[in-house]
């Protein structure tokens, strides 16, 4: 069970940290142009290890873990989901991101002194973003008895989820010593997408002195669930395969969509490095097997109302109901955003050092600097509000070929989550671990958030004459 | 549909819950003690008769109606429902008495059962009677279950003539409160 569970984690739920914190502007690792394309990244040639170049797991929740819901404390699940919901607000969120990169790879263009670079890739990726629907669960779990006079919030019902597959195009090119620019063309194939982000209404039950009826009810309902690429999955007469079919629309037949990224490094000195990108810029015209349902409307429950007096009014709940909020589907396309990130850091480095490990016959002097610290900003575009994120970093060249980054970093999951990347060369094999959030590894259960990303890639340097 | 990528996306997300077990010790097989007993409160009936309408010489006199009251034929709600209570409250401000009578219906027209309140007559002092609750479980769940149609009958007693003039109402008001069990 565990071990499916395990390649599982690798090979399906191999998820990115939405913040790629410790990949950032780690630029040791080829796939650190992918959170920024401008970042300084220089090689002849690169390929990544296919399907093994970028794997990586995230997931978050603002207000509960896993251990919350299941650990082993003899306490009744129910109470454990009651105290999950309790302590939960509609303002927390689920967040979890999937990337899973098939091939990769990049080239210098033009002569030995050109810094150029062409990159290329197609990964795959999976996003899950859901707020807490607080007031649905507490009416779920408890009914309505004990909360007469209470709104029960529909708008608390915010979801979106998406499979796609990215194909991407990037060029960098390091002008002078100073300045690195790059940007990056991408067209997303959506195979499944699902979005009810705009719902709005409530469900109240109240008293009223004066009223005819004990209670006064009312269901105001504004919902609507977009859907593309589910809707043929969800039908009787399909009889296929989900997952097949799913990657299917996701390589070959997915909604298309455009996006692009870009970025920047500038030397503000030698050793005060400043950087900047935007990533996924784009949208999804998702126009794939759509079908939207929408539920909206005003109920008004009254209960029977006898009349004695004659004029008899067949009534009956459901059908009210029915016309009162009916259920309608509707086809039209509808566009997406990709959800867009921001990265900024700042960099000073210092400890400088010669690569003395080596004769250096040519009289170009490489020097480097064995260390670095800065501050990175993060930031995502989300259902509400955006979200953010800032950490401290650490950077260390150990050896020549091999690099760590520490970093700390505060977001709306955890104000202590620490992160440890490990990147090193061994001849043209380049391998890279990235664990975020150790200090909750020794009881992962119980952390709100957690990444972990590795990779191999096949980095050529010109070889020495 | 919405229900099926609802599933979807929960097994999902689930899965992803799932990763955490490689490195502690959960139990997973907790997800099979869900269950959840909510307590929901409806309106159940109302009506305010005013005195003026029920034109009478002074005899006994009947008064009936019958009403679709279809909440059963949803299965969901019917396998789940564990307990239900009516509560009843009615108000008298016309100088007579009455009977009123809840016929519970089946589809067949069939009497399942009848709850019955005494209402006094109207004496000049504030009149509300609020009735003992009336508990459905078991075997008289059973048949609440398969109520279809609600009918009203109001008996009144003899008593003072009532005509165009006359002042009061006769008001009910009733909720039911259904205790569901989902698991």
């Amino acid at each position: 069970m565990r071990k499916t569970l395990i390649l599982c984690l690798f090979f399906h739920l191999s998820c990115f940290a939405q913040n790629r914190e410790l990949l950032y502007n780690f630029t040791s690792i080829p796939q650190s142009s992918l959170v920024n394309p401008g970042a300084d990244v220089s090689y002849k040639y690169y390929f990544g290890f296919p399907v093994l170049s970028g794997i990586s797991a995230n997931v978050g929740s603002s207000s509960f873990s896993a251990y919350d819901l299941f650990s082993k404390d003899g306490v009744d699940f129910n109470q454990k989901v009651r105290n999950v919901v309790n302590k939960s607000s509609s303002n927390d969120k689920v967040v979890t991101n999937q990337q899973l990169e098939l091939f990769s790879g990049g080239f210098r263009i033009g002569g030995r002194e050109s810094r150029s670079y062409i990159t290329f890739g197609l990964y795959q990726e999976f996003d899950f973003f859901m707020f807490v629907p607080k007031d649905l669960a507490l009416l779920a779990l408890n009914g309505n008895r004990d909360y007469i006079g209470k709104s029960f919030n529909l708008g608390d019902l915010n979801m979106k989820a998406e499979v796609l597959s990215v194909f991407h195009v990037g060029f960098h090119k390091k002008i002078n010593d100073k300045f690195v620019y790059g940007g990056r063309a991408k067209i997303y194939s959506s195979g499944a997408n699902a979005t009810s982000t705009k719902n709005s209404g409530y469900i109240y039950t109240g008293q009223q002195a004066g009223t005819p009826n004990l209670y006064n009810q009312v269901i105001s309902s504004n919902l609507e669930l977009k859907t593309s690429g589910i809707a043929s999955f969800t039908k009787d007469e399909y009889d296929g395969n989900i997952a097949r079919d799913l990657t299917n629309n996701t390589f070959f037949n997915g909604s298309l969509g455009l996006g692009v990224d870009a970025g920047i490094t500038y030397y503000i000195k030698d050793n005060l490095q400043f950087t900047a990108s935007i990533v996924d810029l784009g949208f999804v015209r998702q126009s794939k097997d759509i079908e939207t349902l929408t539920y909206k409307g005003t109920y008004r429950y009254n209960g029977a109302n006898p009349d004695f007096l004659g004029s008899d009014d067949p009534e009956n709940v459901f059908d009210e109901f029915d016309k009162a909020i009916p259920r309608d589907t509707l086809y039209h396309k509808y566009t997406t955003w990709r959800p867009t990130k921001i990265y900024s850091s700042i960099q000073y480095s210092f400890g400088e050092a010669r690569p003395d490990d080596e004769c250096n016959c040519h009289g170009k002097v490489d020097k480097y600097y064995k260390n670095a610290v800065g501050a990175q900003f993060f930031a995502m575009s989300a259902p509400r509000v955006p979200l953010f994120a800032i950490t401290a970093f650490y950077r260390r060249n150990i050896f020549k070929k091999l690099d760590l980054k520490a970093t700390y970093t505060l977001d709306t999951f955890s104000n202590k989550n620490i992160g440890l990347g490990l990147a090193g060369t061994i001849g043209p094999v380049n391998i890279y671990a990235l664990v975020n959030n150790v200090l909750e590894y020794k009881d992962i259960s119980k952390a709100s958030s957690a990444a972990f990303q590795l990779g191999i890639n096949f980095v050529f340097q010109d070889k020495d004459d | 549909m919405r229900s099926s990528s609802l599933s979807k996306i929960s097994s999902i997300l689930f899965s992803v819950f799932l990763l955490f077990s490689c490195s502690s010790d959960l139990d997973f097989d907790q997800v099979n003690d869900f269950k959840i007993e909510p307590i929901f409160v409806a309106n159940l009936a109302y009506f305010d008769i005013p005195a003026n309408k029920l034109v009478d010489d002074g005899g006994t006199n009947i008064y009936p109606d019958v009403r679709d009251f279809d909440i059963f034929k949803n299965k969901f709600f019917n396998d789940r429902l564990k307990k239900a209570e009516f509560d009843f409250e009615i108000e008298n401000n016309i100088n007579r008495s009455f009977v009123i009578n809840m016929l519970l219906l089946s589809e067949g027209n069939q009497i399942l059962q009848t709850l019955s309140f005494t209402v006094p007559a109207y004496t000049g002092t504030p009149n509300v009677i609020k009735y003992p609750t009336e508990v459905f479980e078991n075997a008289r769940l059973d048949l609440l279950k398969q109520t279809q149609k609600i009918g009203f009958v109001v008996v009144i007693a003899a008593g003072p003539p009532l005509n165009s003039e006359s002042l009061g109402n006769l008001k009910l008001r009733s909720s039911a409160t259904a205790y569901l069990v989902i698991e």
